[in-house]
């Protein structure tokens, strides 16, 4: 955000979206995770995002969802959504292949941001867990284009900072990780 | 590519008159700094020592303000809620995560003070958290986000500092400035005086106007970031009948620093001298926005 924006009460809209090809980086980078480091896929990938209530809101995301159903019927990949306590919706996908789970996932947010709604998008989340069952999460924030591990810890609110940082450590630069360590923003009940 | 759609489209018109205000309220700061170079040695010290309290205001505001109004920075384990709620705000603005206080006040209002985006504080008194809706309450940590994300505490000191200025000139001037009966002052202090009066009222005119305009902006902002511009007008009724209720006393504090507030605390004031914009002004603004969204034909465009 420039000096301009500033002085002029801020932007009056955000800036482009990332090229997609930073979120498809998953699927190369989930090859060294699985045989390197154990963390496995759980075979589910969200998309969460700000529902407007509002009637063409509504018709391109059901659009949409009738898309993903078509392609789910040769890929296999299953959808369900749910509303959090914030009044987020989730649109989660069901794939053991992880490719699979990066397209759909890309095809949700391409039609929201078709539509003019992209900056409705908050996050896509890909849940994975270690060699000791353990979950670890990857969020990918679109509006910075970047990718970071979150691993929530047992108590309220608590992450496992350290297995974060690890997890990160293990990704190498296969990821684009988002360099600002305060911009690991957590992802509260996460419904996969 | 849909790279340039977005919910929302600008607001030139707001825009301009935002721009027009600071245009004049810098040139009469510049013909201010004339006149006080003018008159000499007097007018450079005055400007030196407003300098050194602006400064030390800047830098030691933000414990006072949080301090006057009996907040205290809150962990994620104490307000979990407010935390993720804010959390997720800030993925939306793209905006580092603030501090995050509570003020113990039924008054309901929420502020941001900061000089920066990076040590911003946001802070919401008990009161507003159990009067709003949580959609509501998202609504107005949004209008604060924007507010940091403007910079407007940065804005509206240095647009007040040529204020303070005139102001501490008037009040010595009216101290030390009759009491010689020698004319040693000369008329270049007579000068001085009645410059700083004229600044004074002008550019306090000036600043209550952008301050109006900067609060629209974050209004604005907040709609664009929560999506649900309908969601913070009805907030915005809310605290507006729930403070006609509320007793003045609860006020004193508040009144340095309503410049921030979600809703000004004090009572009804004449149009020019408000820092906040009518309530209705801008309930009307966001149910234009929600308009917009709901025809569509921003998506559609």
């Amino acid at each position: 955000m420039g000096f301009l924006d500033a002085i002029m009460g801020g932007k009056k809209k955000l800036k482009a979206p990332p090229a997609a090809d930073k979120l498809f980086a998953m699927s190369t980078a989930y090859v060294t995770l699985s045989a390197s480091h154990g963390i496995e896929t759980k075979g589910v990938a969200a998309i969460v995002f700000q529902p407007l209530a509002t009637a063409d809101f509504e018709a391109i995301v059901a659009e949409m969802e009738e898309l993903l159903a078509g392609t789910g019927a040769d890929t296999g990949t299953t959808i369900s959504t749910s509303e959090d306590s914030h009044g987020y919706r989730w649109i989660i996908l069901h794939d053991d292949d992880i490719e699979d789970l990066v397209v759909g996932v890309n095809a949700v947010s391409d039609a929201l941001m078709v539509g003019g709604y992209g900056d409705r998008v908050l996050a896509a989340v890909f849940a994975f867990k270690d060699s000791k069952g353990k979950r670890v999460y990857f969020i990918y924030n679109y509006k910075r284009g970047h990718w970071y591990p979150f691993v929530p810890a047992s108590g309220t609110q608590a992450r496992d900072g350290e297995r974060e940082l690890q997890v990160k450590a293990m990704i190498g630069t296969e990821l684009p990780i988002e360099p600002e360590l305060e911009r690991w923003f957590p992802l509260w009940g996460i419904p996969i | 590519m849909a790279a340039t759609k977005t919910t929302f489209t600008r607001d030139a018109g707001l825009q301009s008159r935002m721009l027009l205000t600071m245009f004049l309220l810098g040139a009469l700061y510049v013909a201010f700094v004339g006149v006080l170079f003018a008159a000499g040695v007097q007018g450079f010290m005055i400007l030196l020592i407003a300098g050194g309290f602006a400064a030390l205001q800047f830098f030691t505001s933000d414990k006072l303000a949080l301090h006057a109004m009996g907040a205290r920075e809150v962990t994620p384990q104490e307000a979990p809620e407010l935390h993720s709620m804010i959390e997720r705000l800030c993925i939306q603005a793209d905006l580092p995560k603030p501090k995050i206080a509570v003020a113990y006040t039924e008054m309901p209002n929420a502020f941001a003070i900061g000089k920066s985006q990076k040590s911003a504080t946001v802070c919401a008194t008990t009161g507003i958290m159990k009067m709003l809706s949580p959609a509501e309450l998202e609504g107005v940590m949004a209008h604060e986000l924007a507010h940091i994300k403007n910079r407007d505490v940065m804005i509206m000191t240095i647009a007040s500092f040529f204020a303070s200025v005139a102001a501490m000139i008037l009040q010595f001037g009216f101290l030390f400035g009759g009491g010689h009966g020698d004319d040693d002052d000369g008329p270049g202090f007579l000068v001085i005086l009645l410059a700083s009066l004229v600044v004074y009222v002008l550019s306090f005119l000036l600043m209550m106007a952008l301050s109006r305009y900067r609060e629209f902006s974050a209004d604005r902002g907040a709609a664009l970031t929560t999506g649900r511009p309908s969601a913070l007008a009805s907030a915005l009724r809310k605290i507006a009948s729930g403070m006609d209720r509320l007793p003045q006393q609860d006020l004193r504090a508040a009144n340095e620093m309503s410049a921030f507030f979600i809703a000004s605390p004090k009572k009804v004031v004449a149009g020019l001298f408000a820092t906040h914009p009518p309530m209705e002004k801008r309930i009307e603004q966001l149910m234009r926005l929600e308009g917009e969204l709901q025809t569509g034909t921003l998506a559609a465009a």
